[in-house]
């Protein structure tokens, strides 16, 4: 799975200090260490941009490039500071994100014809978020076709069925994950991407890891192309390359409900099953979902 | 060819709960069947009605919510004992009077008076402190220890405090009310981290009650999952009983505070609606509901 770093996110404190300070060395240090510990992407995060997209844009594309070479996602939800990021990418990048609201199909969606770039587009539509797989379907079709039309090819869509926290709302977890099961068949060629870590949004920042990794084990065994993720997870990165493979086979038994003598596994093997079974809902979510 | 119903049947089970010992002891909970499902199999203990009782003279009642027990109201025995001979299978103490908002009376004092309604009555006792979480872990652990062996259902415990009045509670034999703010997840929180040192046979499920019209929707849908996560798919953190402490709720409505008989019915219409969702033991304050209660209850009406 291609991995997407996402720790530059101007919702971190030290990160939106570095931006209004520009003080490269917080955000290449950040760049530099998602790098060596496997991203395949630089995630930017800009957040809305208000106060001077062009100029933080570009200062921040410029200072991650020197020490970098990775391709760039530039995720943000303003089009302006968008161009001023994607002109600037020395690799082809990501536009992150679009999605069928009638503002982004009206200034996002070109941009990424006009830039040759790769695209984000999530299953948002104007009334929100599709609350389950059928509405996905609906949303996601109308959007693509629209892009097509625009001339962007399904192999540069990554299309995002948009990550609700299990802790909010337990049964969206499963209708994303059924939705990246039947991608492949309801748009070939397309690729697809999720904000990982907003399954655990809400969830004890202590207690976040697991959550991400097990569902990025569960999402990537139905084909899910890439993740914005937390890549300082060194865990996770592992898991990502195939290196923990008694770990996966434990999270697919789990998924097919098959028995699993608990007894027999370690406290990390459990707590990987219980996770497991808190995202295919079959046990109620609770802080405590490690404990019971 | 006759027709026959399809039948479910549930891999889980309500705990069987009992407060009280010896003659006074009571059943809660123990059903295999959503509430109502007569249809489906026996329903081992019918929800159980509590009429609450005050430690003090109550303050901003109407004047027909008192009428029933003017003449007792600054006595909490004789006013047990007069919830009791008006119909009420169990009855509910409240310690307003612990409140440190208010008369902030000290826990070795309700304790005593807590010991004296609970010698004096037939039915066992519910006892709700202020619901202050510092304050209850001294009110309630007193009471604990004062009440040792009356098997009392004491609460609200709650995440902050859950660990001193469990544990009291577990060392002189009583039932705990495990309280969260209407969140289902929460909920399950508590249960978890209790049942880590107390008896699942010894805990009831708070979800908080709202009136109708007044979010009621949310403690019924609570409550309703709940029961399908404990008895349709056998999740055993969550087959506690469930208790709706709904009477302050509906009596501190505007519809309630306007007339007597909007009072009976925000109060009777609450109850009928949470026990539907799945409540075990409803707390009421107006005699007159309660009646109408049993007699929805009894097939009567």
């Amino acid at each position: 799975m291609v991995l997407i770093g996402e720790s530059i996110h101007i919702i971190s404190r030290r990160v939106s200090e570095a931006v209004r300070d520009r003080n490269a060395s917080v955000i290449q240090e950040l760049a530099k260490a998602q790098a060596e510990a496997g991203a395949d992407y630089i995630d930017l995060n800009l957040g809305p941009a208000k106060k001077d997209p062009v100029g933080m844009t570009e200062w921040l594309v410029n200072v991650v490039q020197e020490v970098t070479n990775l391709p760039l996602s530039i995720d943000t939800l303003n089009p302006i500071a968008m161009e001023a990021g994607l002109r600037l990418c020395k690799k082809r990048p990501l536009l992150n994100s679009a999605s069928g609201r009638t503002d982004s199909k009206a200034e996002m969606l070109p941009l990424a014809k006009k830039y040759n770039c790769d695209v984000v587009i999530s299953v948002l539509t104007d009334k929100g978020c599709p609350p389950d797989v059928d509405s996905r379907t609906e949303s996601i079709m109308e959007t693509v076709a629209y892009a097509n039309e625009l001339g962007i090819p399904n192999e540069d869509i990554w299309v995002d069925p948009i990550i609700l926290p299990v802790s909010a709302d337990q049964k969206q977890v499963r209708e994303a994950l059924e939705f990246i099961k039947i991608l492949p068949d309801l748009l070939p060629g397309v690729k697809s991407t999720v904000g990982l870590s907003n399954v655990s949004n809400g969830t004890p920042e202590e207690l976040r890891g697991i959550l991400n990794r097990t569902y990025m084990v569960m999402l990537g065994r139905y084909g899910l192309y890439s993740a914005i993720a937390d890549t300082l997870d060194h865990e996770l990165v592992k898991l990502n390359r195939g290196e923990l493979p008694h770990i996966v086979d434990l999270i697919y038994k789990a998924m097919d409900s098959e028995p699993i003598d608990m007894s027999s596994l370690s406290k990390q093997e459990q707590d990987y099953v219980k996770t497991t079974r808190v995202l295919m809902g079959e046990t109620l979510y609770s802080h405590a979902w490690l404990e019971a | 060819m006759e027709y026959k119903a399809p039948v479910e049947s549930y891999s889980g089970r309500v705990v069987e709960v009992v407060i009280g010992r010896g003659e006074k002891a009571l059943k809660i909970g123990g059903e295999n069947v959503l509430p109502f499902h007569f249809f489906e199999g026996a329903i081992a203990n019918p929800p159980r009605l509590a009429l609450e009782v005050l430690d003090s003279v109550p303050v901003g009642w109407s004047q027909w919510e008192v009428n029933p027990y003017k003449d007792v109201v600054s006595e909490p025995v004789q006013w047990a004992n007069r919830a009791l001979e008006l119909g009420a299978d169990l009855v509910c103490l409240r310690l307003v009077g612990t409140d440190p908002t208010g008369q902030n009376v000290p826990g070795d004092k309700a304790a005593e008076l807590v010991k004296s309604v609970a010698s004096a009555i037939r039915s066992p006792l519910i006892v709700y402190g202020s619901g202050d979480e510092v304050k209850d872990v001294e009110v309630l652990t007193k009471v604990a220890e004062v009440c040792a062996g009356e098997a009392l259902l004491l609460g609200p415990v709650v995440k902050e405090n859950y660990e001193p009045i469990s544990k009291a509670a577990l060392d002189y034999g009583h039932c705990i009310i495990a309280q969260s703010p209407l969140d289902i997840n929460l909920e399950k929180e508590l249960n978890v981290k209790l049942l880590k040192s107390f008896p699942r046979e010894r805990i009831v499920i708070d979800p908080l009650s709202s009136a109708l019209g007044y979010g009621m929707e949310y403690s019924f849908t609570i409550m309703e999952r709940t029961k399908h996560i404990g008895i349709m798919f056998g999740d055993s953190t969550m087959q506690m009983p469930i208790i709706a402490d709904l009477s302050s709720e509906c009596a501190k409505t505007k519809q309630a505070k306007e007339s007597e008989k909007q009072g009976l019915l925000w109060e009777l219409v609450t109850a009928i609606s949470l026990l539907l969702a799945g409540a075990n033991i409803v707390v009421l304050r107006l005699p007159q509901s309660l009646k109408i209660l049993r007699e929805v209850l009894e097939g009567k009406l």
